[in-house]
C-alpha cells in the first residue's frame, strides 16, 4: 500500500515539474514558442517554422531588449524554455527574462582547464546540464541556478577540458569532451539525467583486436593515445534511433609518423545507438589528418526525394573543405564535393573518402597546404533550408604553412602551422549534388557566426565586418543589415513569446533581441 | 582542434603542476642525464618509453607537484610491475629528475607553436641557384622584387622563419597595404590607404591624414592589391619551389 502510493505521488510530482520544465518530447518537432536544445531541434539544421518575420518586414525589426554580461564573449547557443533563456560562458550560466533581458539568476563555477569557449546547456524537465573547462558535469536546478549535483567525466589533469552543449535523447545526457594538447583519447558519455552515472561511454579508436584497430599500427600504443575528441553537438534520428556525432583530429596532431592508417574513429561521423552506445555505422571524412581538420562539425538531417525513392540523409560541410552527403540509415555516400580550393588530397576512394596526399604532412621545411589548421569552416553552426533545399555553410578560403617540429617522438601537437592569408565566403550548396548555388563574400579574415534560417524566407548570420545580415537564402542577396560593433561568435536563434517572433543575436558578451513593432 | 589557443590559456590546461615558470636549463640538463642513465633503458632517454611506459603522458607525473608522486616511485620502485627501486639516489638527483620530466610534459603540452627562434638550418634545404632562377623566371618575383634593391639585407631584417612566412605572403609590420581610388558621384576622387571595405560602406585615410567614409552605393571603388601577385602563387607553387626560393633569399644578408 505505501509502496503503491509512493509511486503515485512519485508520477504526480514527474507529472507536474515535466509541465513547468521541459519535456524532452518537444526536442521532436520543429521548434516555435520554445529553442529547447543547441540545435533548437534534432535535426541540426537550424531551421524554424516561424514566418512573422519575413522578407516583407525584416527592414522593420526594432531592438526589443539588450542584454550585458559581465564576461568574455557569448559563444553558447541560448535555449528559452517557458520565458526564461539559458546562456553560457565558460564557467556560467546565466538565466535571464526573454521577455525583457533582465536576469533571473547567475551560476558560476570557478575551474581550473581550458577556457577556450562554452557551447550552451542541455535542458531536461527542470534540470540544466552543464560541462565545466575542468571537464565536469554539472546539473542545476532551471528555477534558481542552484546545484544539484557535479561528476568528473575525464581527469583535467591529463589535458581534458570541455565545451560541448550537452545533448538529450530519452533519458540520456550525451556529453561529449575536449583536448587535443596532450595525447589522450576521445570519448562520448551517456549520463543519467537525475545522478549523473555513467550509463555508457564510446571510445573514439576501438579497443586492440575490435574491427577498426586495424588502421592503427599493431605493437604500439598509438590507438591508446589516438585523440578523436567529440566537441560539437550531434544530432539525432528518433525513427532509426540513432544519434549522429562528429569526432576530433587524431593526435599527435601534426604528426603522422607514429600512426600510420586511417585512424578510425578519429576525424568520422559515428552513428550510435543512443541506449547502449553501439556504433551502427561511420564514416571519415579525414582519413589520416595530419592538419588538425576535425570532423566535428554538425551532421544536419534532412529527407529528400531522388527518382520517386525517399531518402534519410545527413550532410556536414567539413573542417578538411569537403561537403559530404550520406545515408544516414546506413553512412552510405551519396555526395563530396570540394567546397574551397583545397591541395592535400590524391582524390576520392570508392567509399567517398579523400585520400590525403603524404607530401602535404607537416615537414621540417614547411609545406604550403589549403586549408589551413583552423580549417575550411570549424565549429560555427551551418543550416538546412527545406523551402530552398539548400545547406548553408560559412567558409574560409585559406593558406598556410604546415611545420613538423618534433624531434625524437612525436608527442602533443609535434608542430604547428603558420598561417598565409585567409578570407571568408558564406555558400549555398545543394545537396543533391554538392554545387555551390551561391556565394557571398564575407570579407577578410575569418568568420565566426552561426547561420540561421526561417519560413520567412530568411537567412540570418553575420559578417567578418560586425554587420548582421538578412539574406535571401534562395539568392544570398542581402535584404537587411545594421552594424552591431562585434564579432558574432555564437548563432542567431528565434523563437515565439506572447505572440511575438523574437530574433536572438549574441554580439561578444552582449545578446541583442529584436522583434517587430 | 581549436583555431587559436592562447598560450596563457596553455597554462592552464593543467597538465603538470610546475607549469608556471620556466625551470633552470642547467638543472633539467642535469635531470637529463640523470634519467638517462638510472632511468632511460627502460623508459627511453627523452622519457617517451621503451620497455617501461612513456612518462611524458604519465598520469603520476601530470598529477606530481614539486615530486609529491614521483618520489616514492623511483625510492621504492613498482615490484607488481617490475619496476625496481632506486634507494640510493640522493634528493637532489631525484629533484633534477623531476624537474627533468616536468620539463619533457611541458615541451609536449606546447608542441603546438612553431618557436620564434627556430633554426635556419631545418629550414635551408632548398637550392640557393634554382630559386635565384625561380625568382628571376618562373615565380615572377622580379617583376616587383630585386636583389639588390627592396630586398637587399632581407636575410639580417628578419628571423629565419619569418623570412619564409613573409617570402610565401607578407602580413605584420611593414607588409604593404590595400589602396583604394574612390570616386564620388561628381567626379572628385580620392586614393589612400583602406581602413575597412565591406557590402556598405568603405573607408580610407586619405592624403590629408583623415579618415574618411562613404556609402558604397554612393561612390565607385577601386582596389589595389599588392599582394595578389603573392595569392595568385598559392596555386602555382610547389614545395620545393618555395625551399629553393627560400635558400636564395637567404642569401640576401
Amino acid at each position: 500500500m505505501f509502496t503503491r502510493c509512493f509511486a503515485v505521488l512519485t508520477f504526480a510530482a514527474c507529472l507536474a515539474s515535466a509541465a513547468d520544465g521541459l519535456d524532452p518530447k518537444a526536442l521532436l518537432k520543429p521548434p516555435t514558442d520554445t529553442w529547447p536544445t543547441y540545435n533548437g531541434d534534432y535535426s541540426g539544421r537550424r531551421y524554424s517554422t516561424l514566418s512573422q518575420i519575413d522578407q516583407s518586414n525584416v527592414n522593420h525589426l526594432t531592438i526589443a531588449w539588450v542584454a550585458q554580461v559581465r564576461s568574455v564573449a557569448i559563444k553558447s547557443t541560448a535555449l528559452e524554455v517557458n520565458g526564461i533563456l539559458y546562456f553560457t560562458t565558460p564557467d556560467n550560466v546565466f538565466a535571464v527574462d526573454a521577455r525583457t533581458g533582465r536576469n533571473v539568476w547567475h551560476y558560476q563555477r570557478e575551474s581550473q582547464g581550458d577556457h577556450i569557449g562554452q557551447r550552451g546547456v542541455a535542458m531536461y524537465k527542470d534540470w540544466l546540464y552543464f560541462e565545466t573547462p575542468d571537464c565536469h558535469l554539472v546539473s542545476l536546478n532551471a528555477k534558481d541556478g542552484k546545484l544539484r549535483w557535479d561528476v568528473e567525466m575525464a581527469d583535467p589533469k591529463l589535458g581534458y577540458f570541455a565545451t560541448v552543449a550537452p545533448l538529450v535523447v530519452k533519458d540520456h545526457i550525451l556529453a561529449g569532451v575536449s583536448g587535443d594538447v596532450t595525447d589522450i583519447p576521445g570519448f562520448l558519455d551517456s549520463r543519467d539525467p537525475e545522478t549523473g552515472k555513467l550509463q555508457w561511454r564510446w571510445y573514439s579508436q576501438p579497443k586492440p583486436g575490435e574491427p577498426g584497430s586495424e588502421t592503427w599500427p599493431k605493437n604500439t600504443d598509438a590507438i591508446l593515445h589516438g585523440g578523436g575528441m567529440t566537441w560539437v553537438t550531434g544530432t539525432y534520428d528518433p525513427e532509426l534511433n540513432l544519434i549522429y556525432w562528429g569526432t576530433g583530429n587524431p593526435n599527435p596532431v601534426i604528426s603522422g609518423a607514429g600512426r600510420e592508417g586511417d585512424n578510425l574513429y578519429t576525424c568520422s561521423i559515428v552513428a550510435l545507438d543512443p541506449d547502449t552506445g553501439k556504433l551502427k555505422w561511420a564514416f571519415q571524412p579525414s582519413p589520416h589528418d595530419t592538419h588538425d581538420w576535425d570532423a566535428a562539425q554538425t551532421p544536419v538531417l534532412f529527407d529528400d526525394t531522388q527518382n520517386g525513392a525517399h531518402r534519410k540523409l545527413l550532410a556536414q560541410g567539413s573542417r578538411n573543405g569537403y561537403f559530404f552527403v550520406l545515408d544516414r540509415t546506413t553512412g552510405e555516400n551519396i555526395v563530396t564535393k570540394p567546397f574551397i580550393s583545397t591541395n592535400w588530397s590524391t582524390g576520392i576512394d570508392k567509399r567517398g573518402e579523400p585520400r590525403p596526399k603524404k607530401e602535404k604532412e607537416g615537414t621540417p621545411d614547411g609545406v604550403l597546404v589549403s586549408p589551413s589548421s583552423n580549417g575550411a569552416t570549424n565549429w560555427m553552426a551551418p543550416s538546412y533550408d527545406p523551402d530552398t533545399g539548400l545547406f548553408y555553410l560559412h567558409e574560409r578560403r585559406s593558406w598556410s604553412m604546415f611545420y613538423m617540429t618534433a624531434e625524437g617522438k612525436p608527442e602533443g601537437w609535434a608542430g604547428r602551422d603558420r598561417g598565409l592569408w585567409e578570407n571568408s565566403v558564406l555558400e549555398g550548396l545543394d545537396t543533391k549534388t554538392g554545387e555551390i548555388k551561391w556565394q557571398h563574400e564575407m570579407g577578410d579574415g575569418e568568420n565566426t557566426a552561426g547561420i540561421l534560417t526561417t519560413a520567412g524566407h530568411l537567412l540570418f548570420t553575420s559578417d567578418n565586418n560586425e554587420n548582421l545580415l538578412a539574406l535571401d537564402p534562395a539568392t544570398g542577396k542581402t535584404l537587411w543589415h545594421v552594424n552591431l560593433g562585434g564579432r558574432m561568435v555564437a548563432p542567431p536563434t528565434t523563437f515565439e513569446l506572447d505572440g511575438k517572433q523574437y530574433l536572438l543575436t549574441p554580439v561578444q558578451n552582449v545578446i541583442f533581441a529584436w522583434k517587430l513593432p | 582542434m581549436y583555431r587559436v589557443i592562447a598560450l596563457g590559456l596553455l597554462a592552464a590546461v593543467s597538465a603538470g603542476a610546475q607549469q608556471n615558470k620556466r625551470p633552470d636549463p642547467a638543472v633539467v640538463e642535469r635531470g637529463r642525464s640523470q634519467f638517462k642513465s638510472s632511468c632511460g633503458f627502460c623508459h627511453g632517454d627523452d622519457a617517451t618509453g621503451n620497455r617501461a611506459p612513456d612518462l611524458v603522458r604519465s598520469a603520476t607525473v601530470l598529477h606530481d607537484t614539486n615530486g609529491d608522486q614521483i618520489t616514492p616511485v623511483i625510492r621504492n620502485g613498482k615490484p607488481d610491475l617490475g619496476m625496481p627501486g632506486f634507494p640510493s639516489l640522493t634528493q637532489a638527483q631525484i629533484s633534477d629528475i623531476v624537474i627533468f620530466l616536468h620539463n619533457q610534459a611541458e615541451e609536449a603540452l606546447h608542441s603546438n607553436g612553431v618557436p620564434r627562434d627556430y633554426p635556419q638550418k631545418k629550414l635551408l634545404t632548398g637550392n640557393a641557384d634554382a630559386g635565384k632562377a625561380y625568382f628571376n623566371g618562373a615565380g615572377g618575383c622580379a617583376k616587383c622584387h630585386s636583389a639588390t634593391g627592396d630586398l637587399a639585407g632581407v636575410a639580417k631584417r628578419y628571423s629565419p622563419l619569418d623570412l619564409q612566412q613573409r617570402m610565401v605572403y607578407p602580413s605584420g609590420r611593414g607588409a604593404p597595404r590595400v589602396t583604394a581610388t574612390v570616386t564620388t558621384a561628381d567626379g572628385q576622387k580620392m586614393e589612400g590607404r583602406v581602413v575597412s571595405d565591406d557590402e556598405f560602406d568603405v573607408s580610407i585615410t586619405g592624403p590629408d591624414g583623415a579618415y574618411h567614409s562613404w556609402p558604397k552605393s554612393a561612390v565607385k571603388v577601386e582596389l589595389h592589391d599588392p599582394l595578389a601577385a603573392h595569392r595568385e602563387l598559392f596555386t602555382k607553387y610547389t614545395d620545393a619551389d618555395i625551399h629553393n626560393l627560400y635558400a636564395y633569399l637567404a642569401t640576401l644578408k
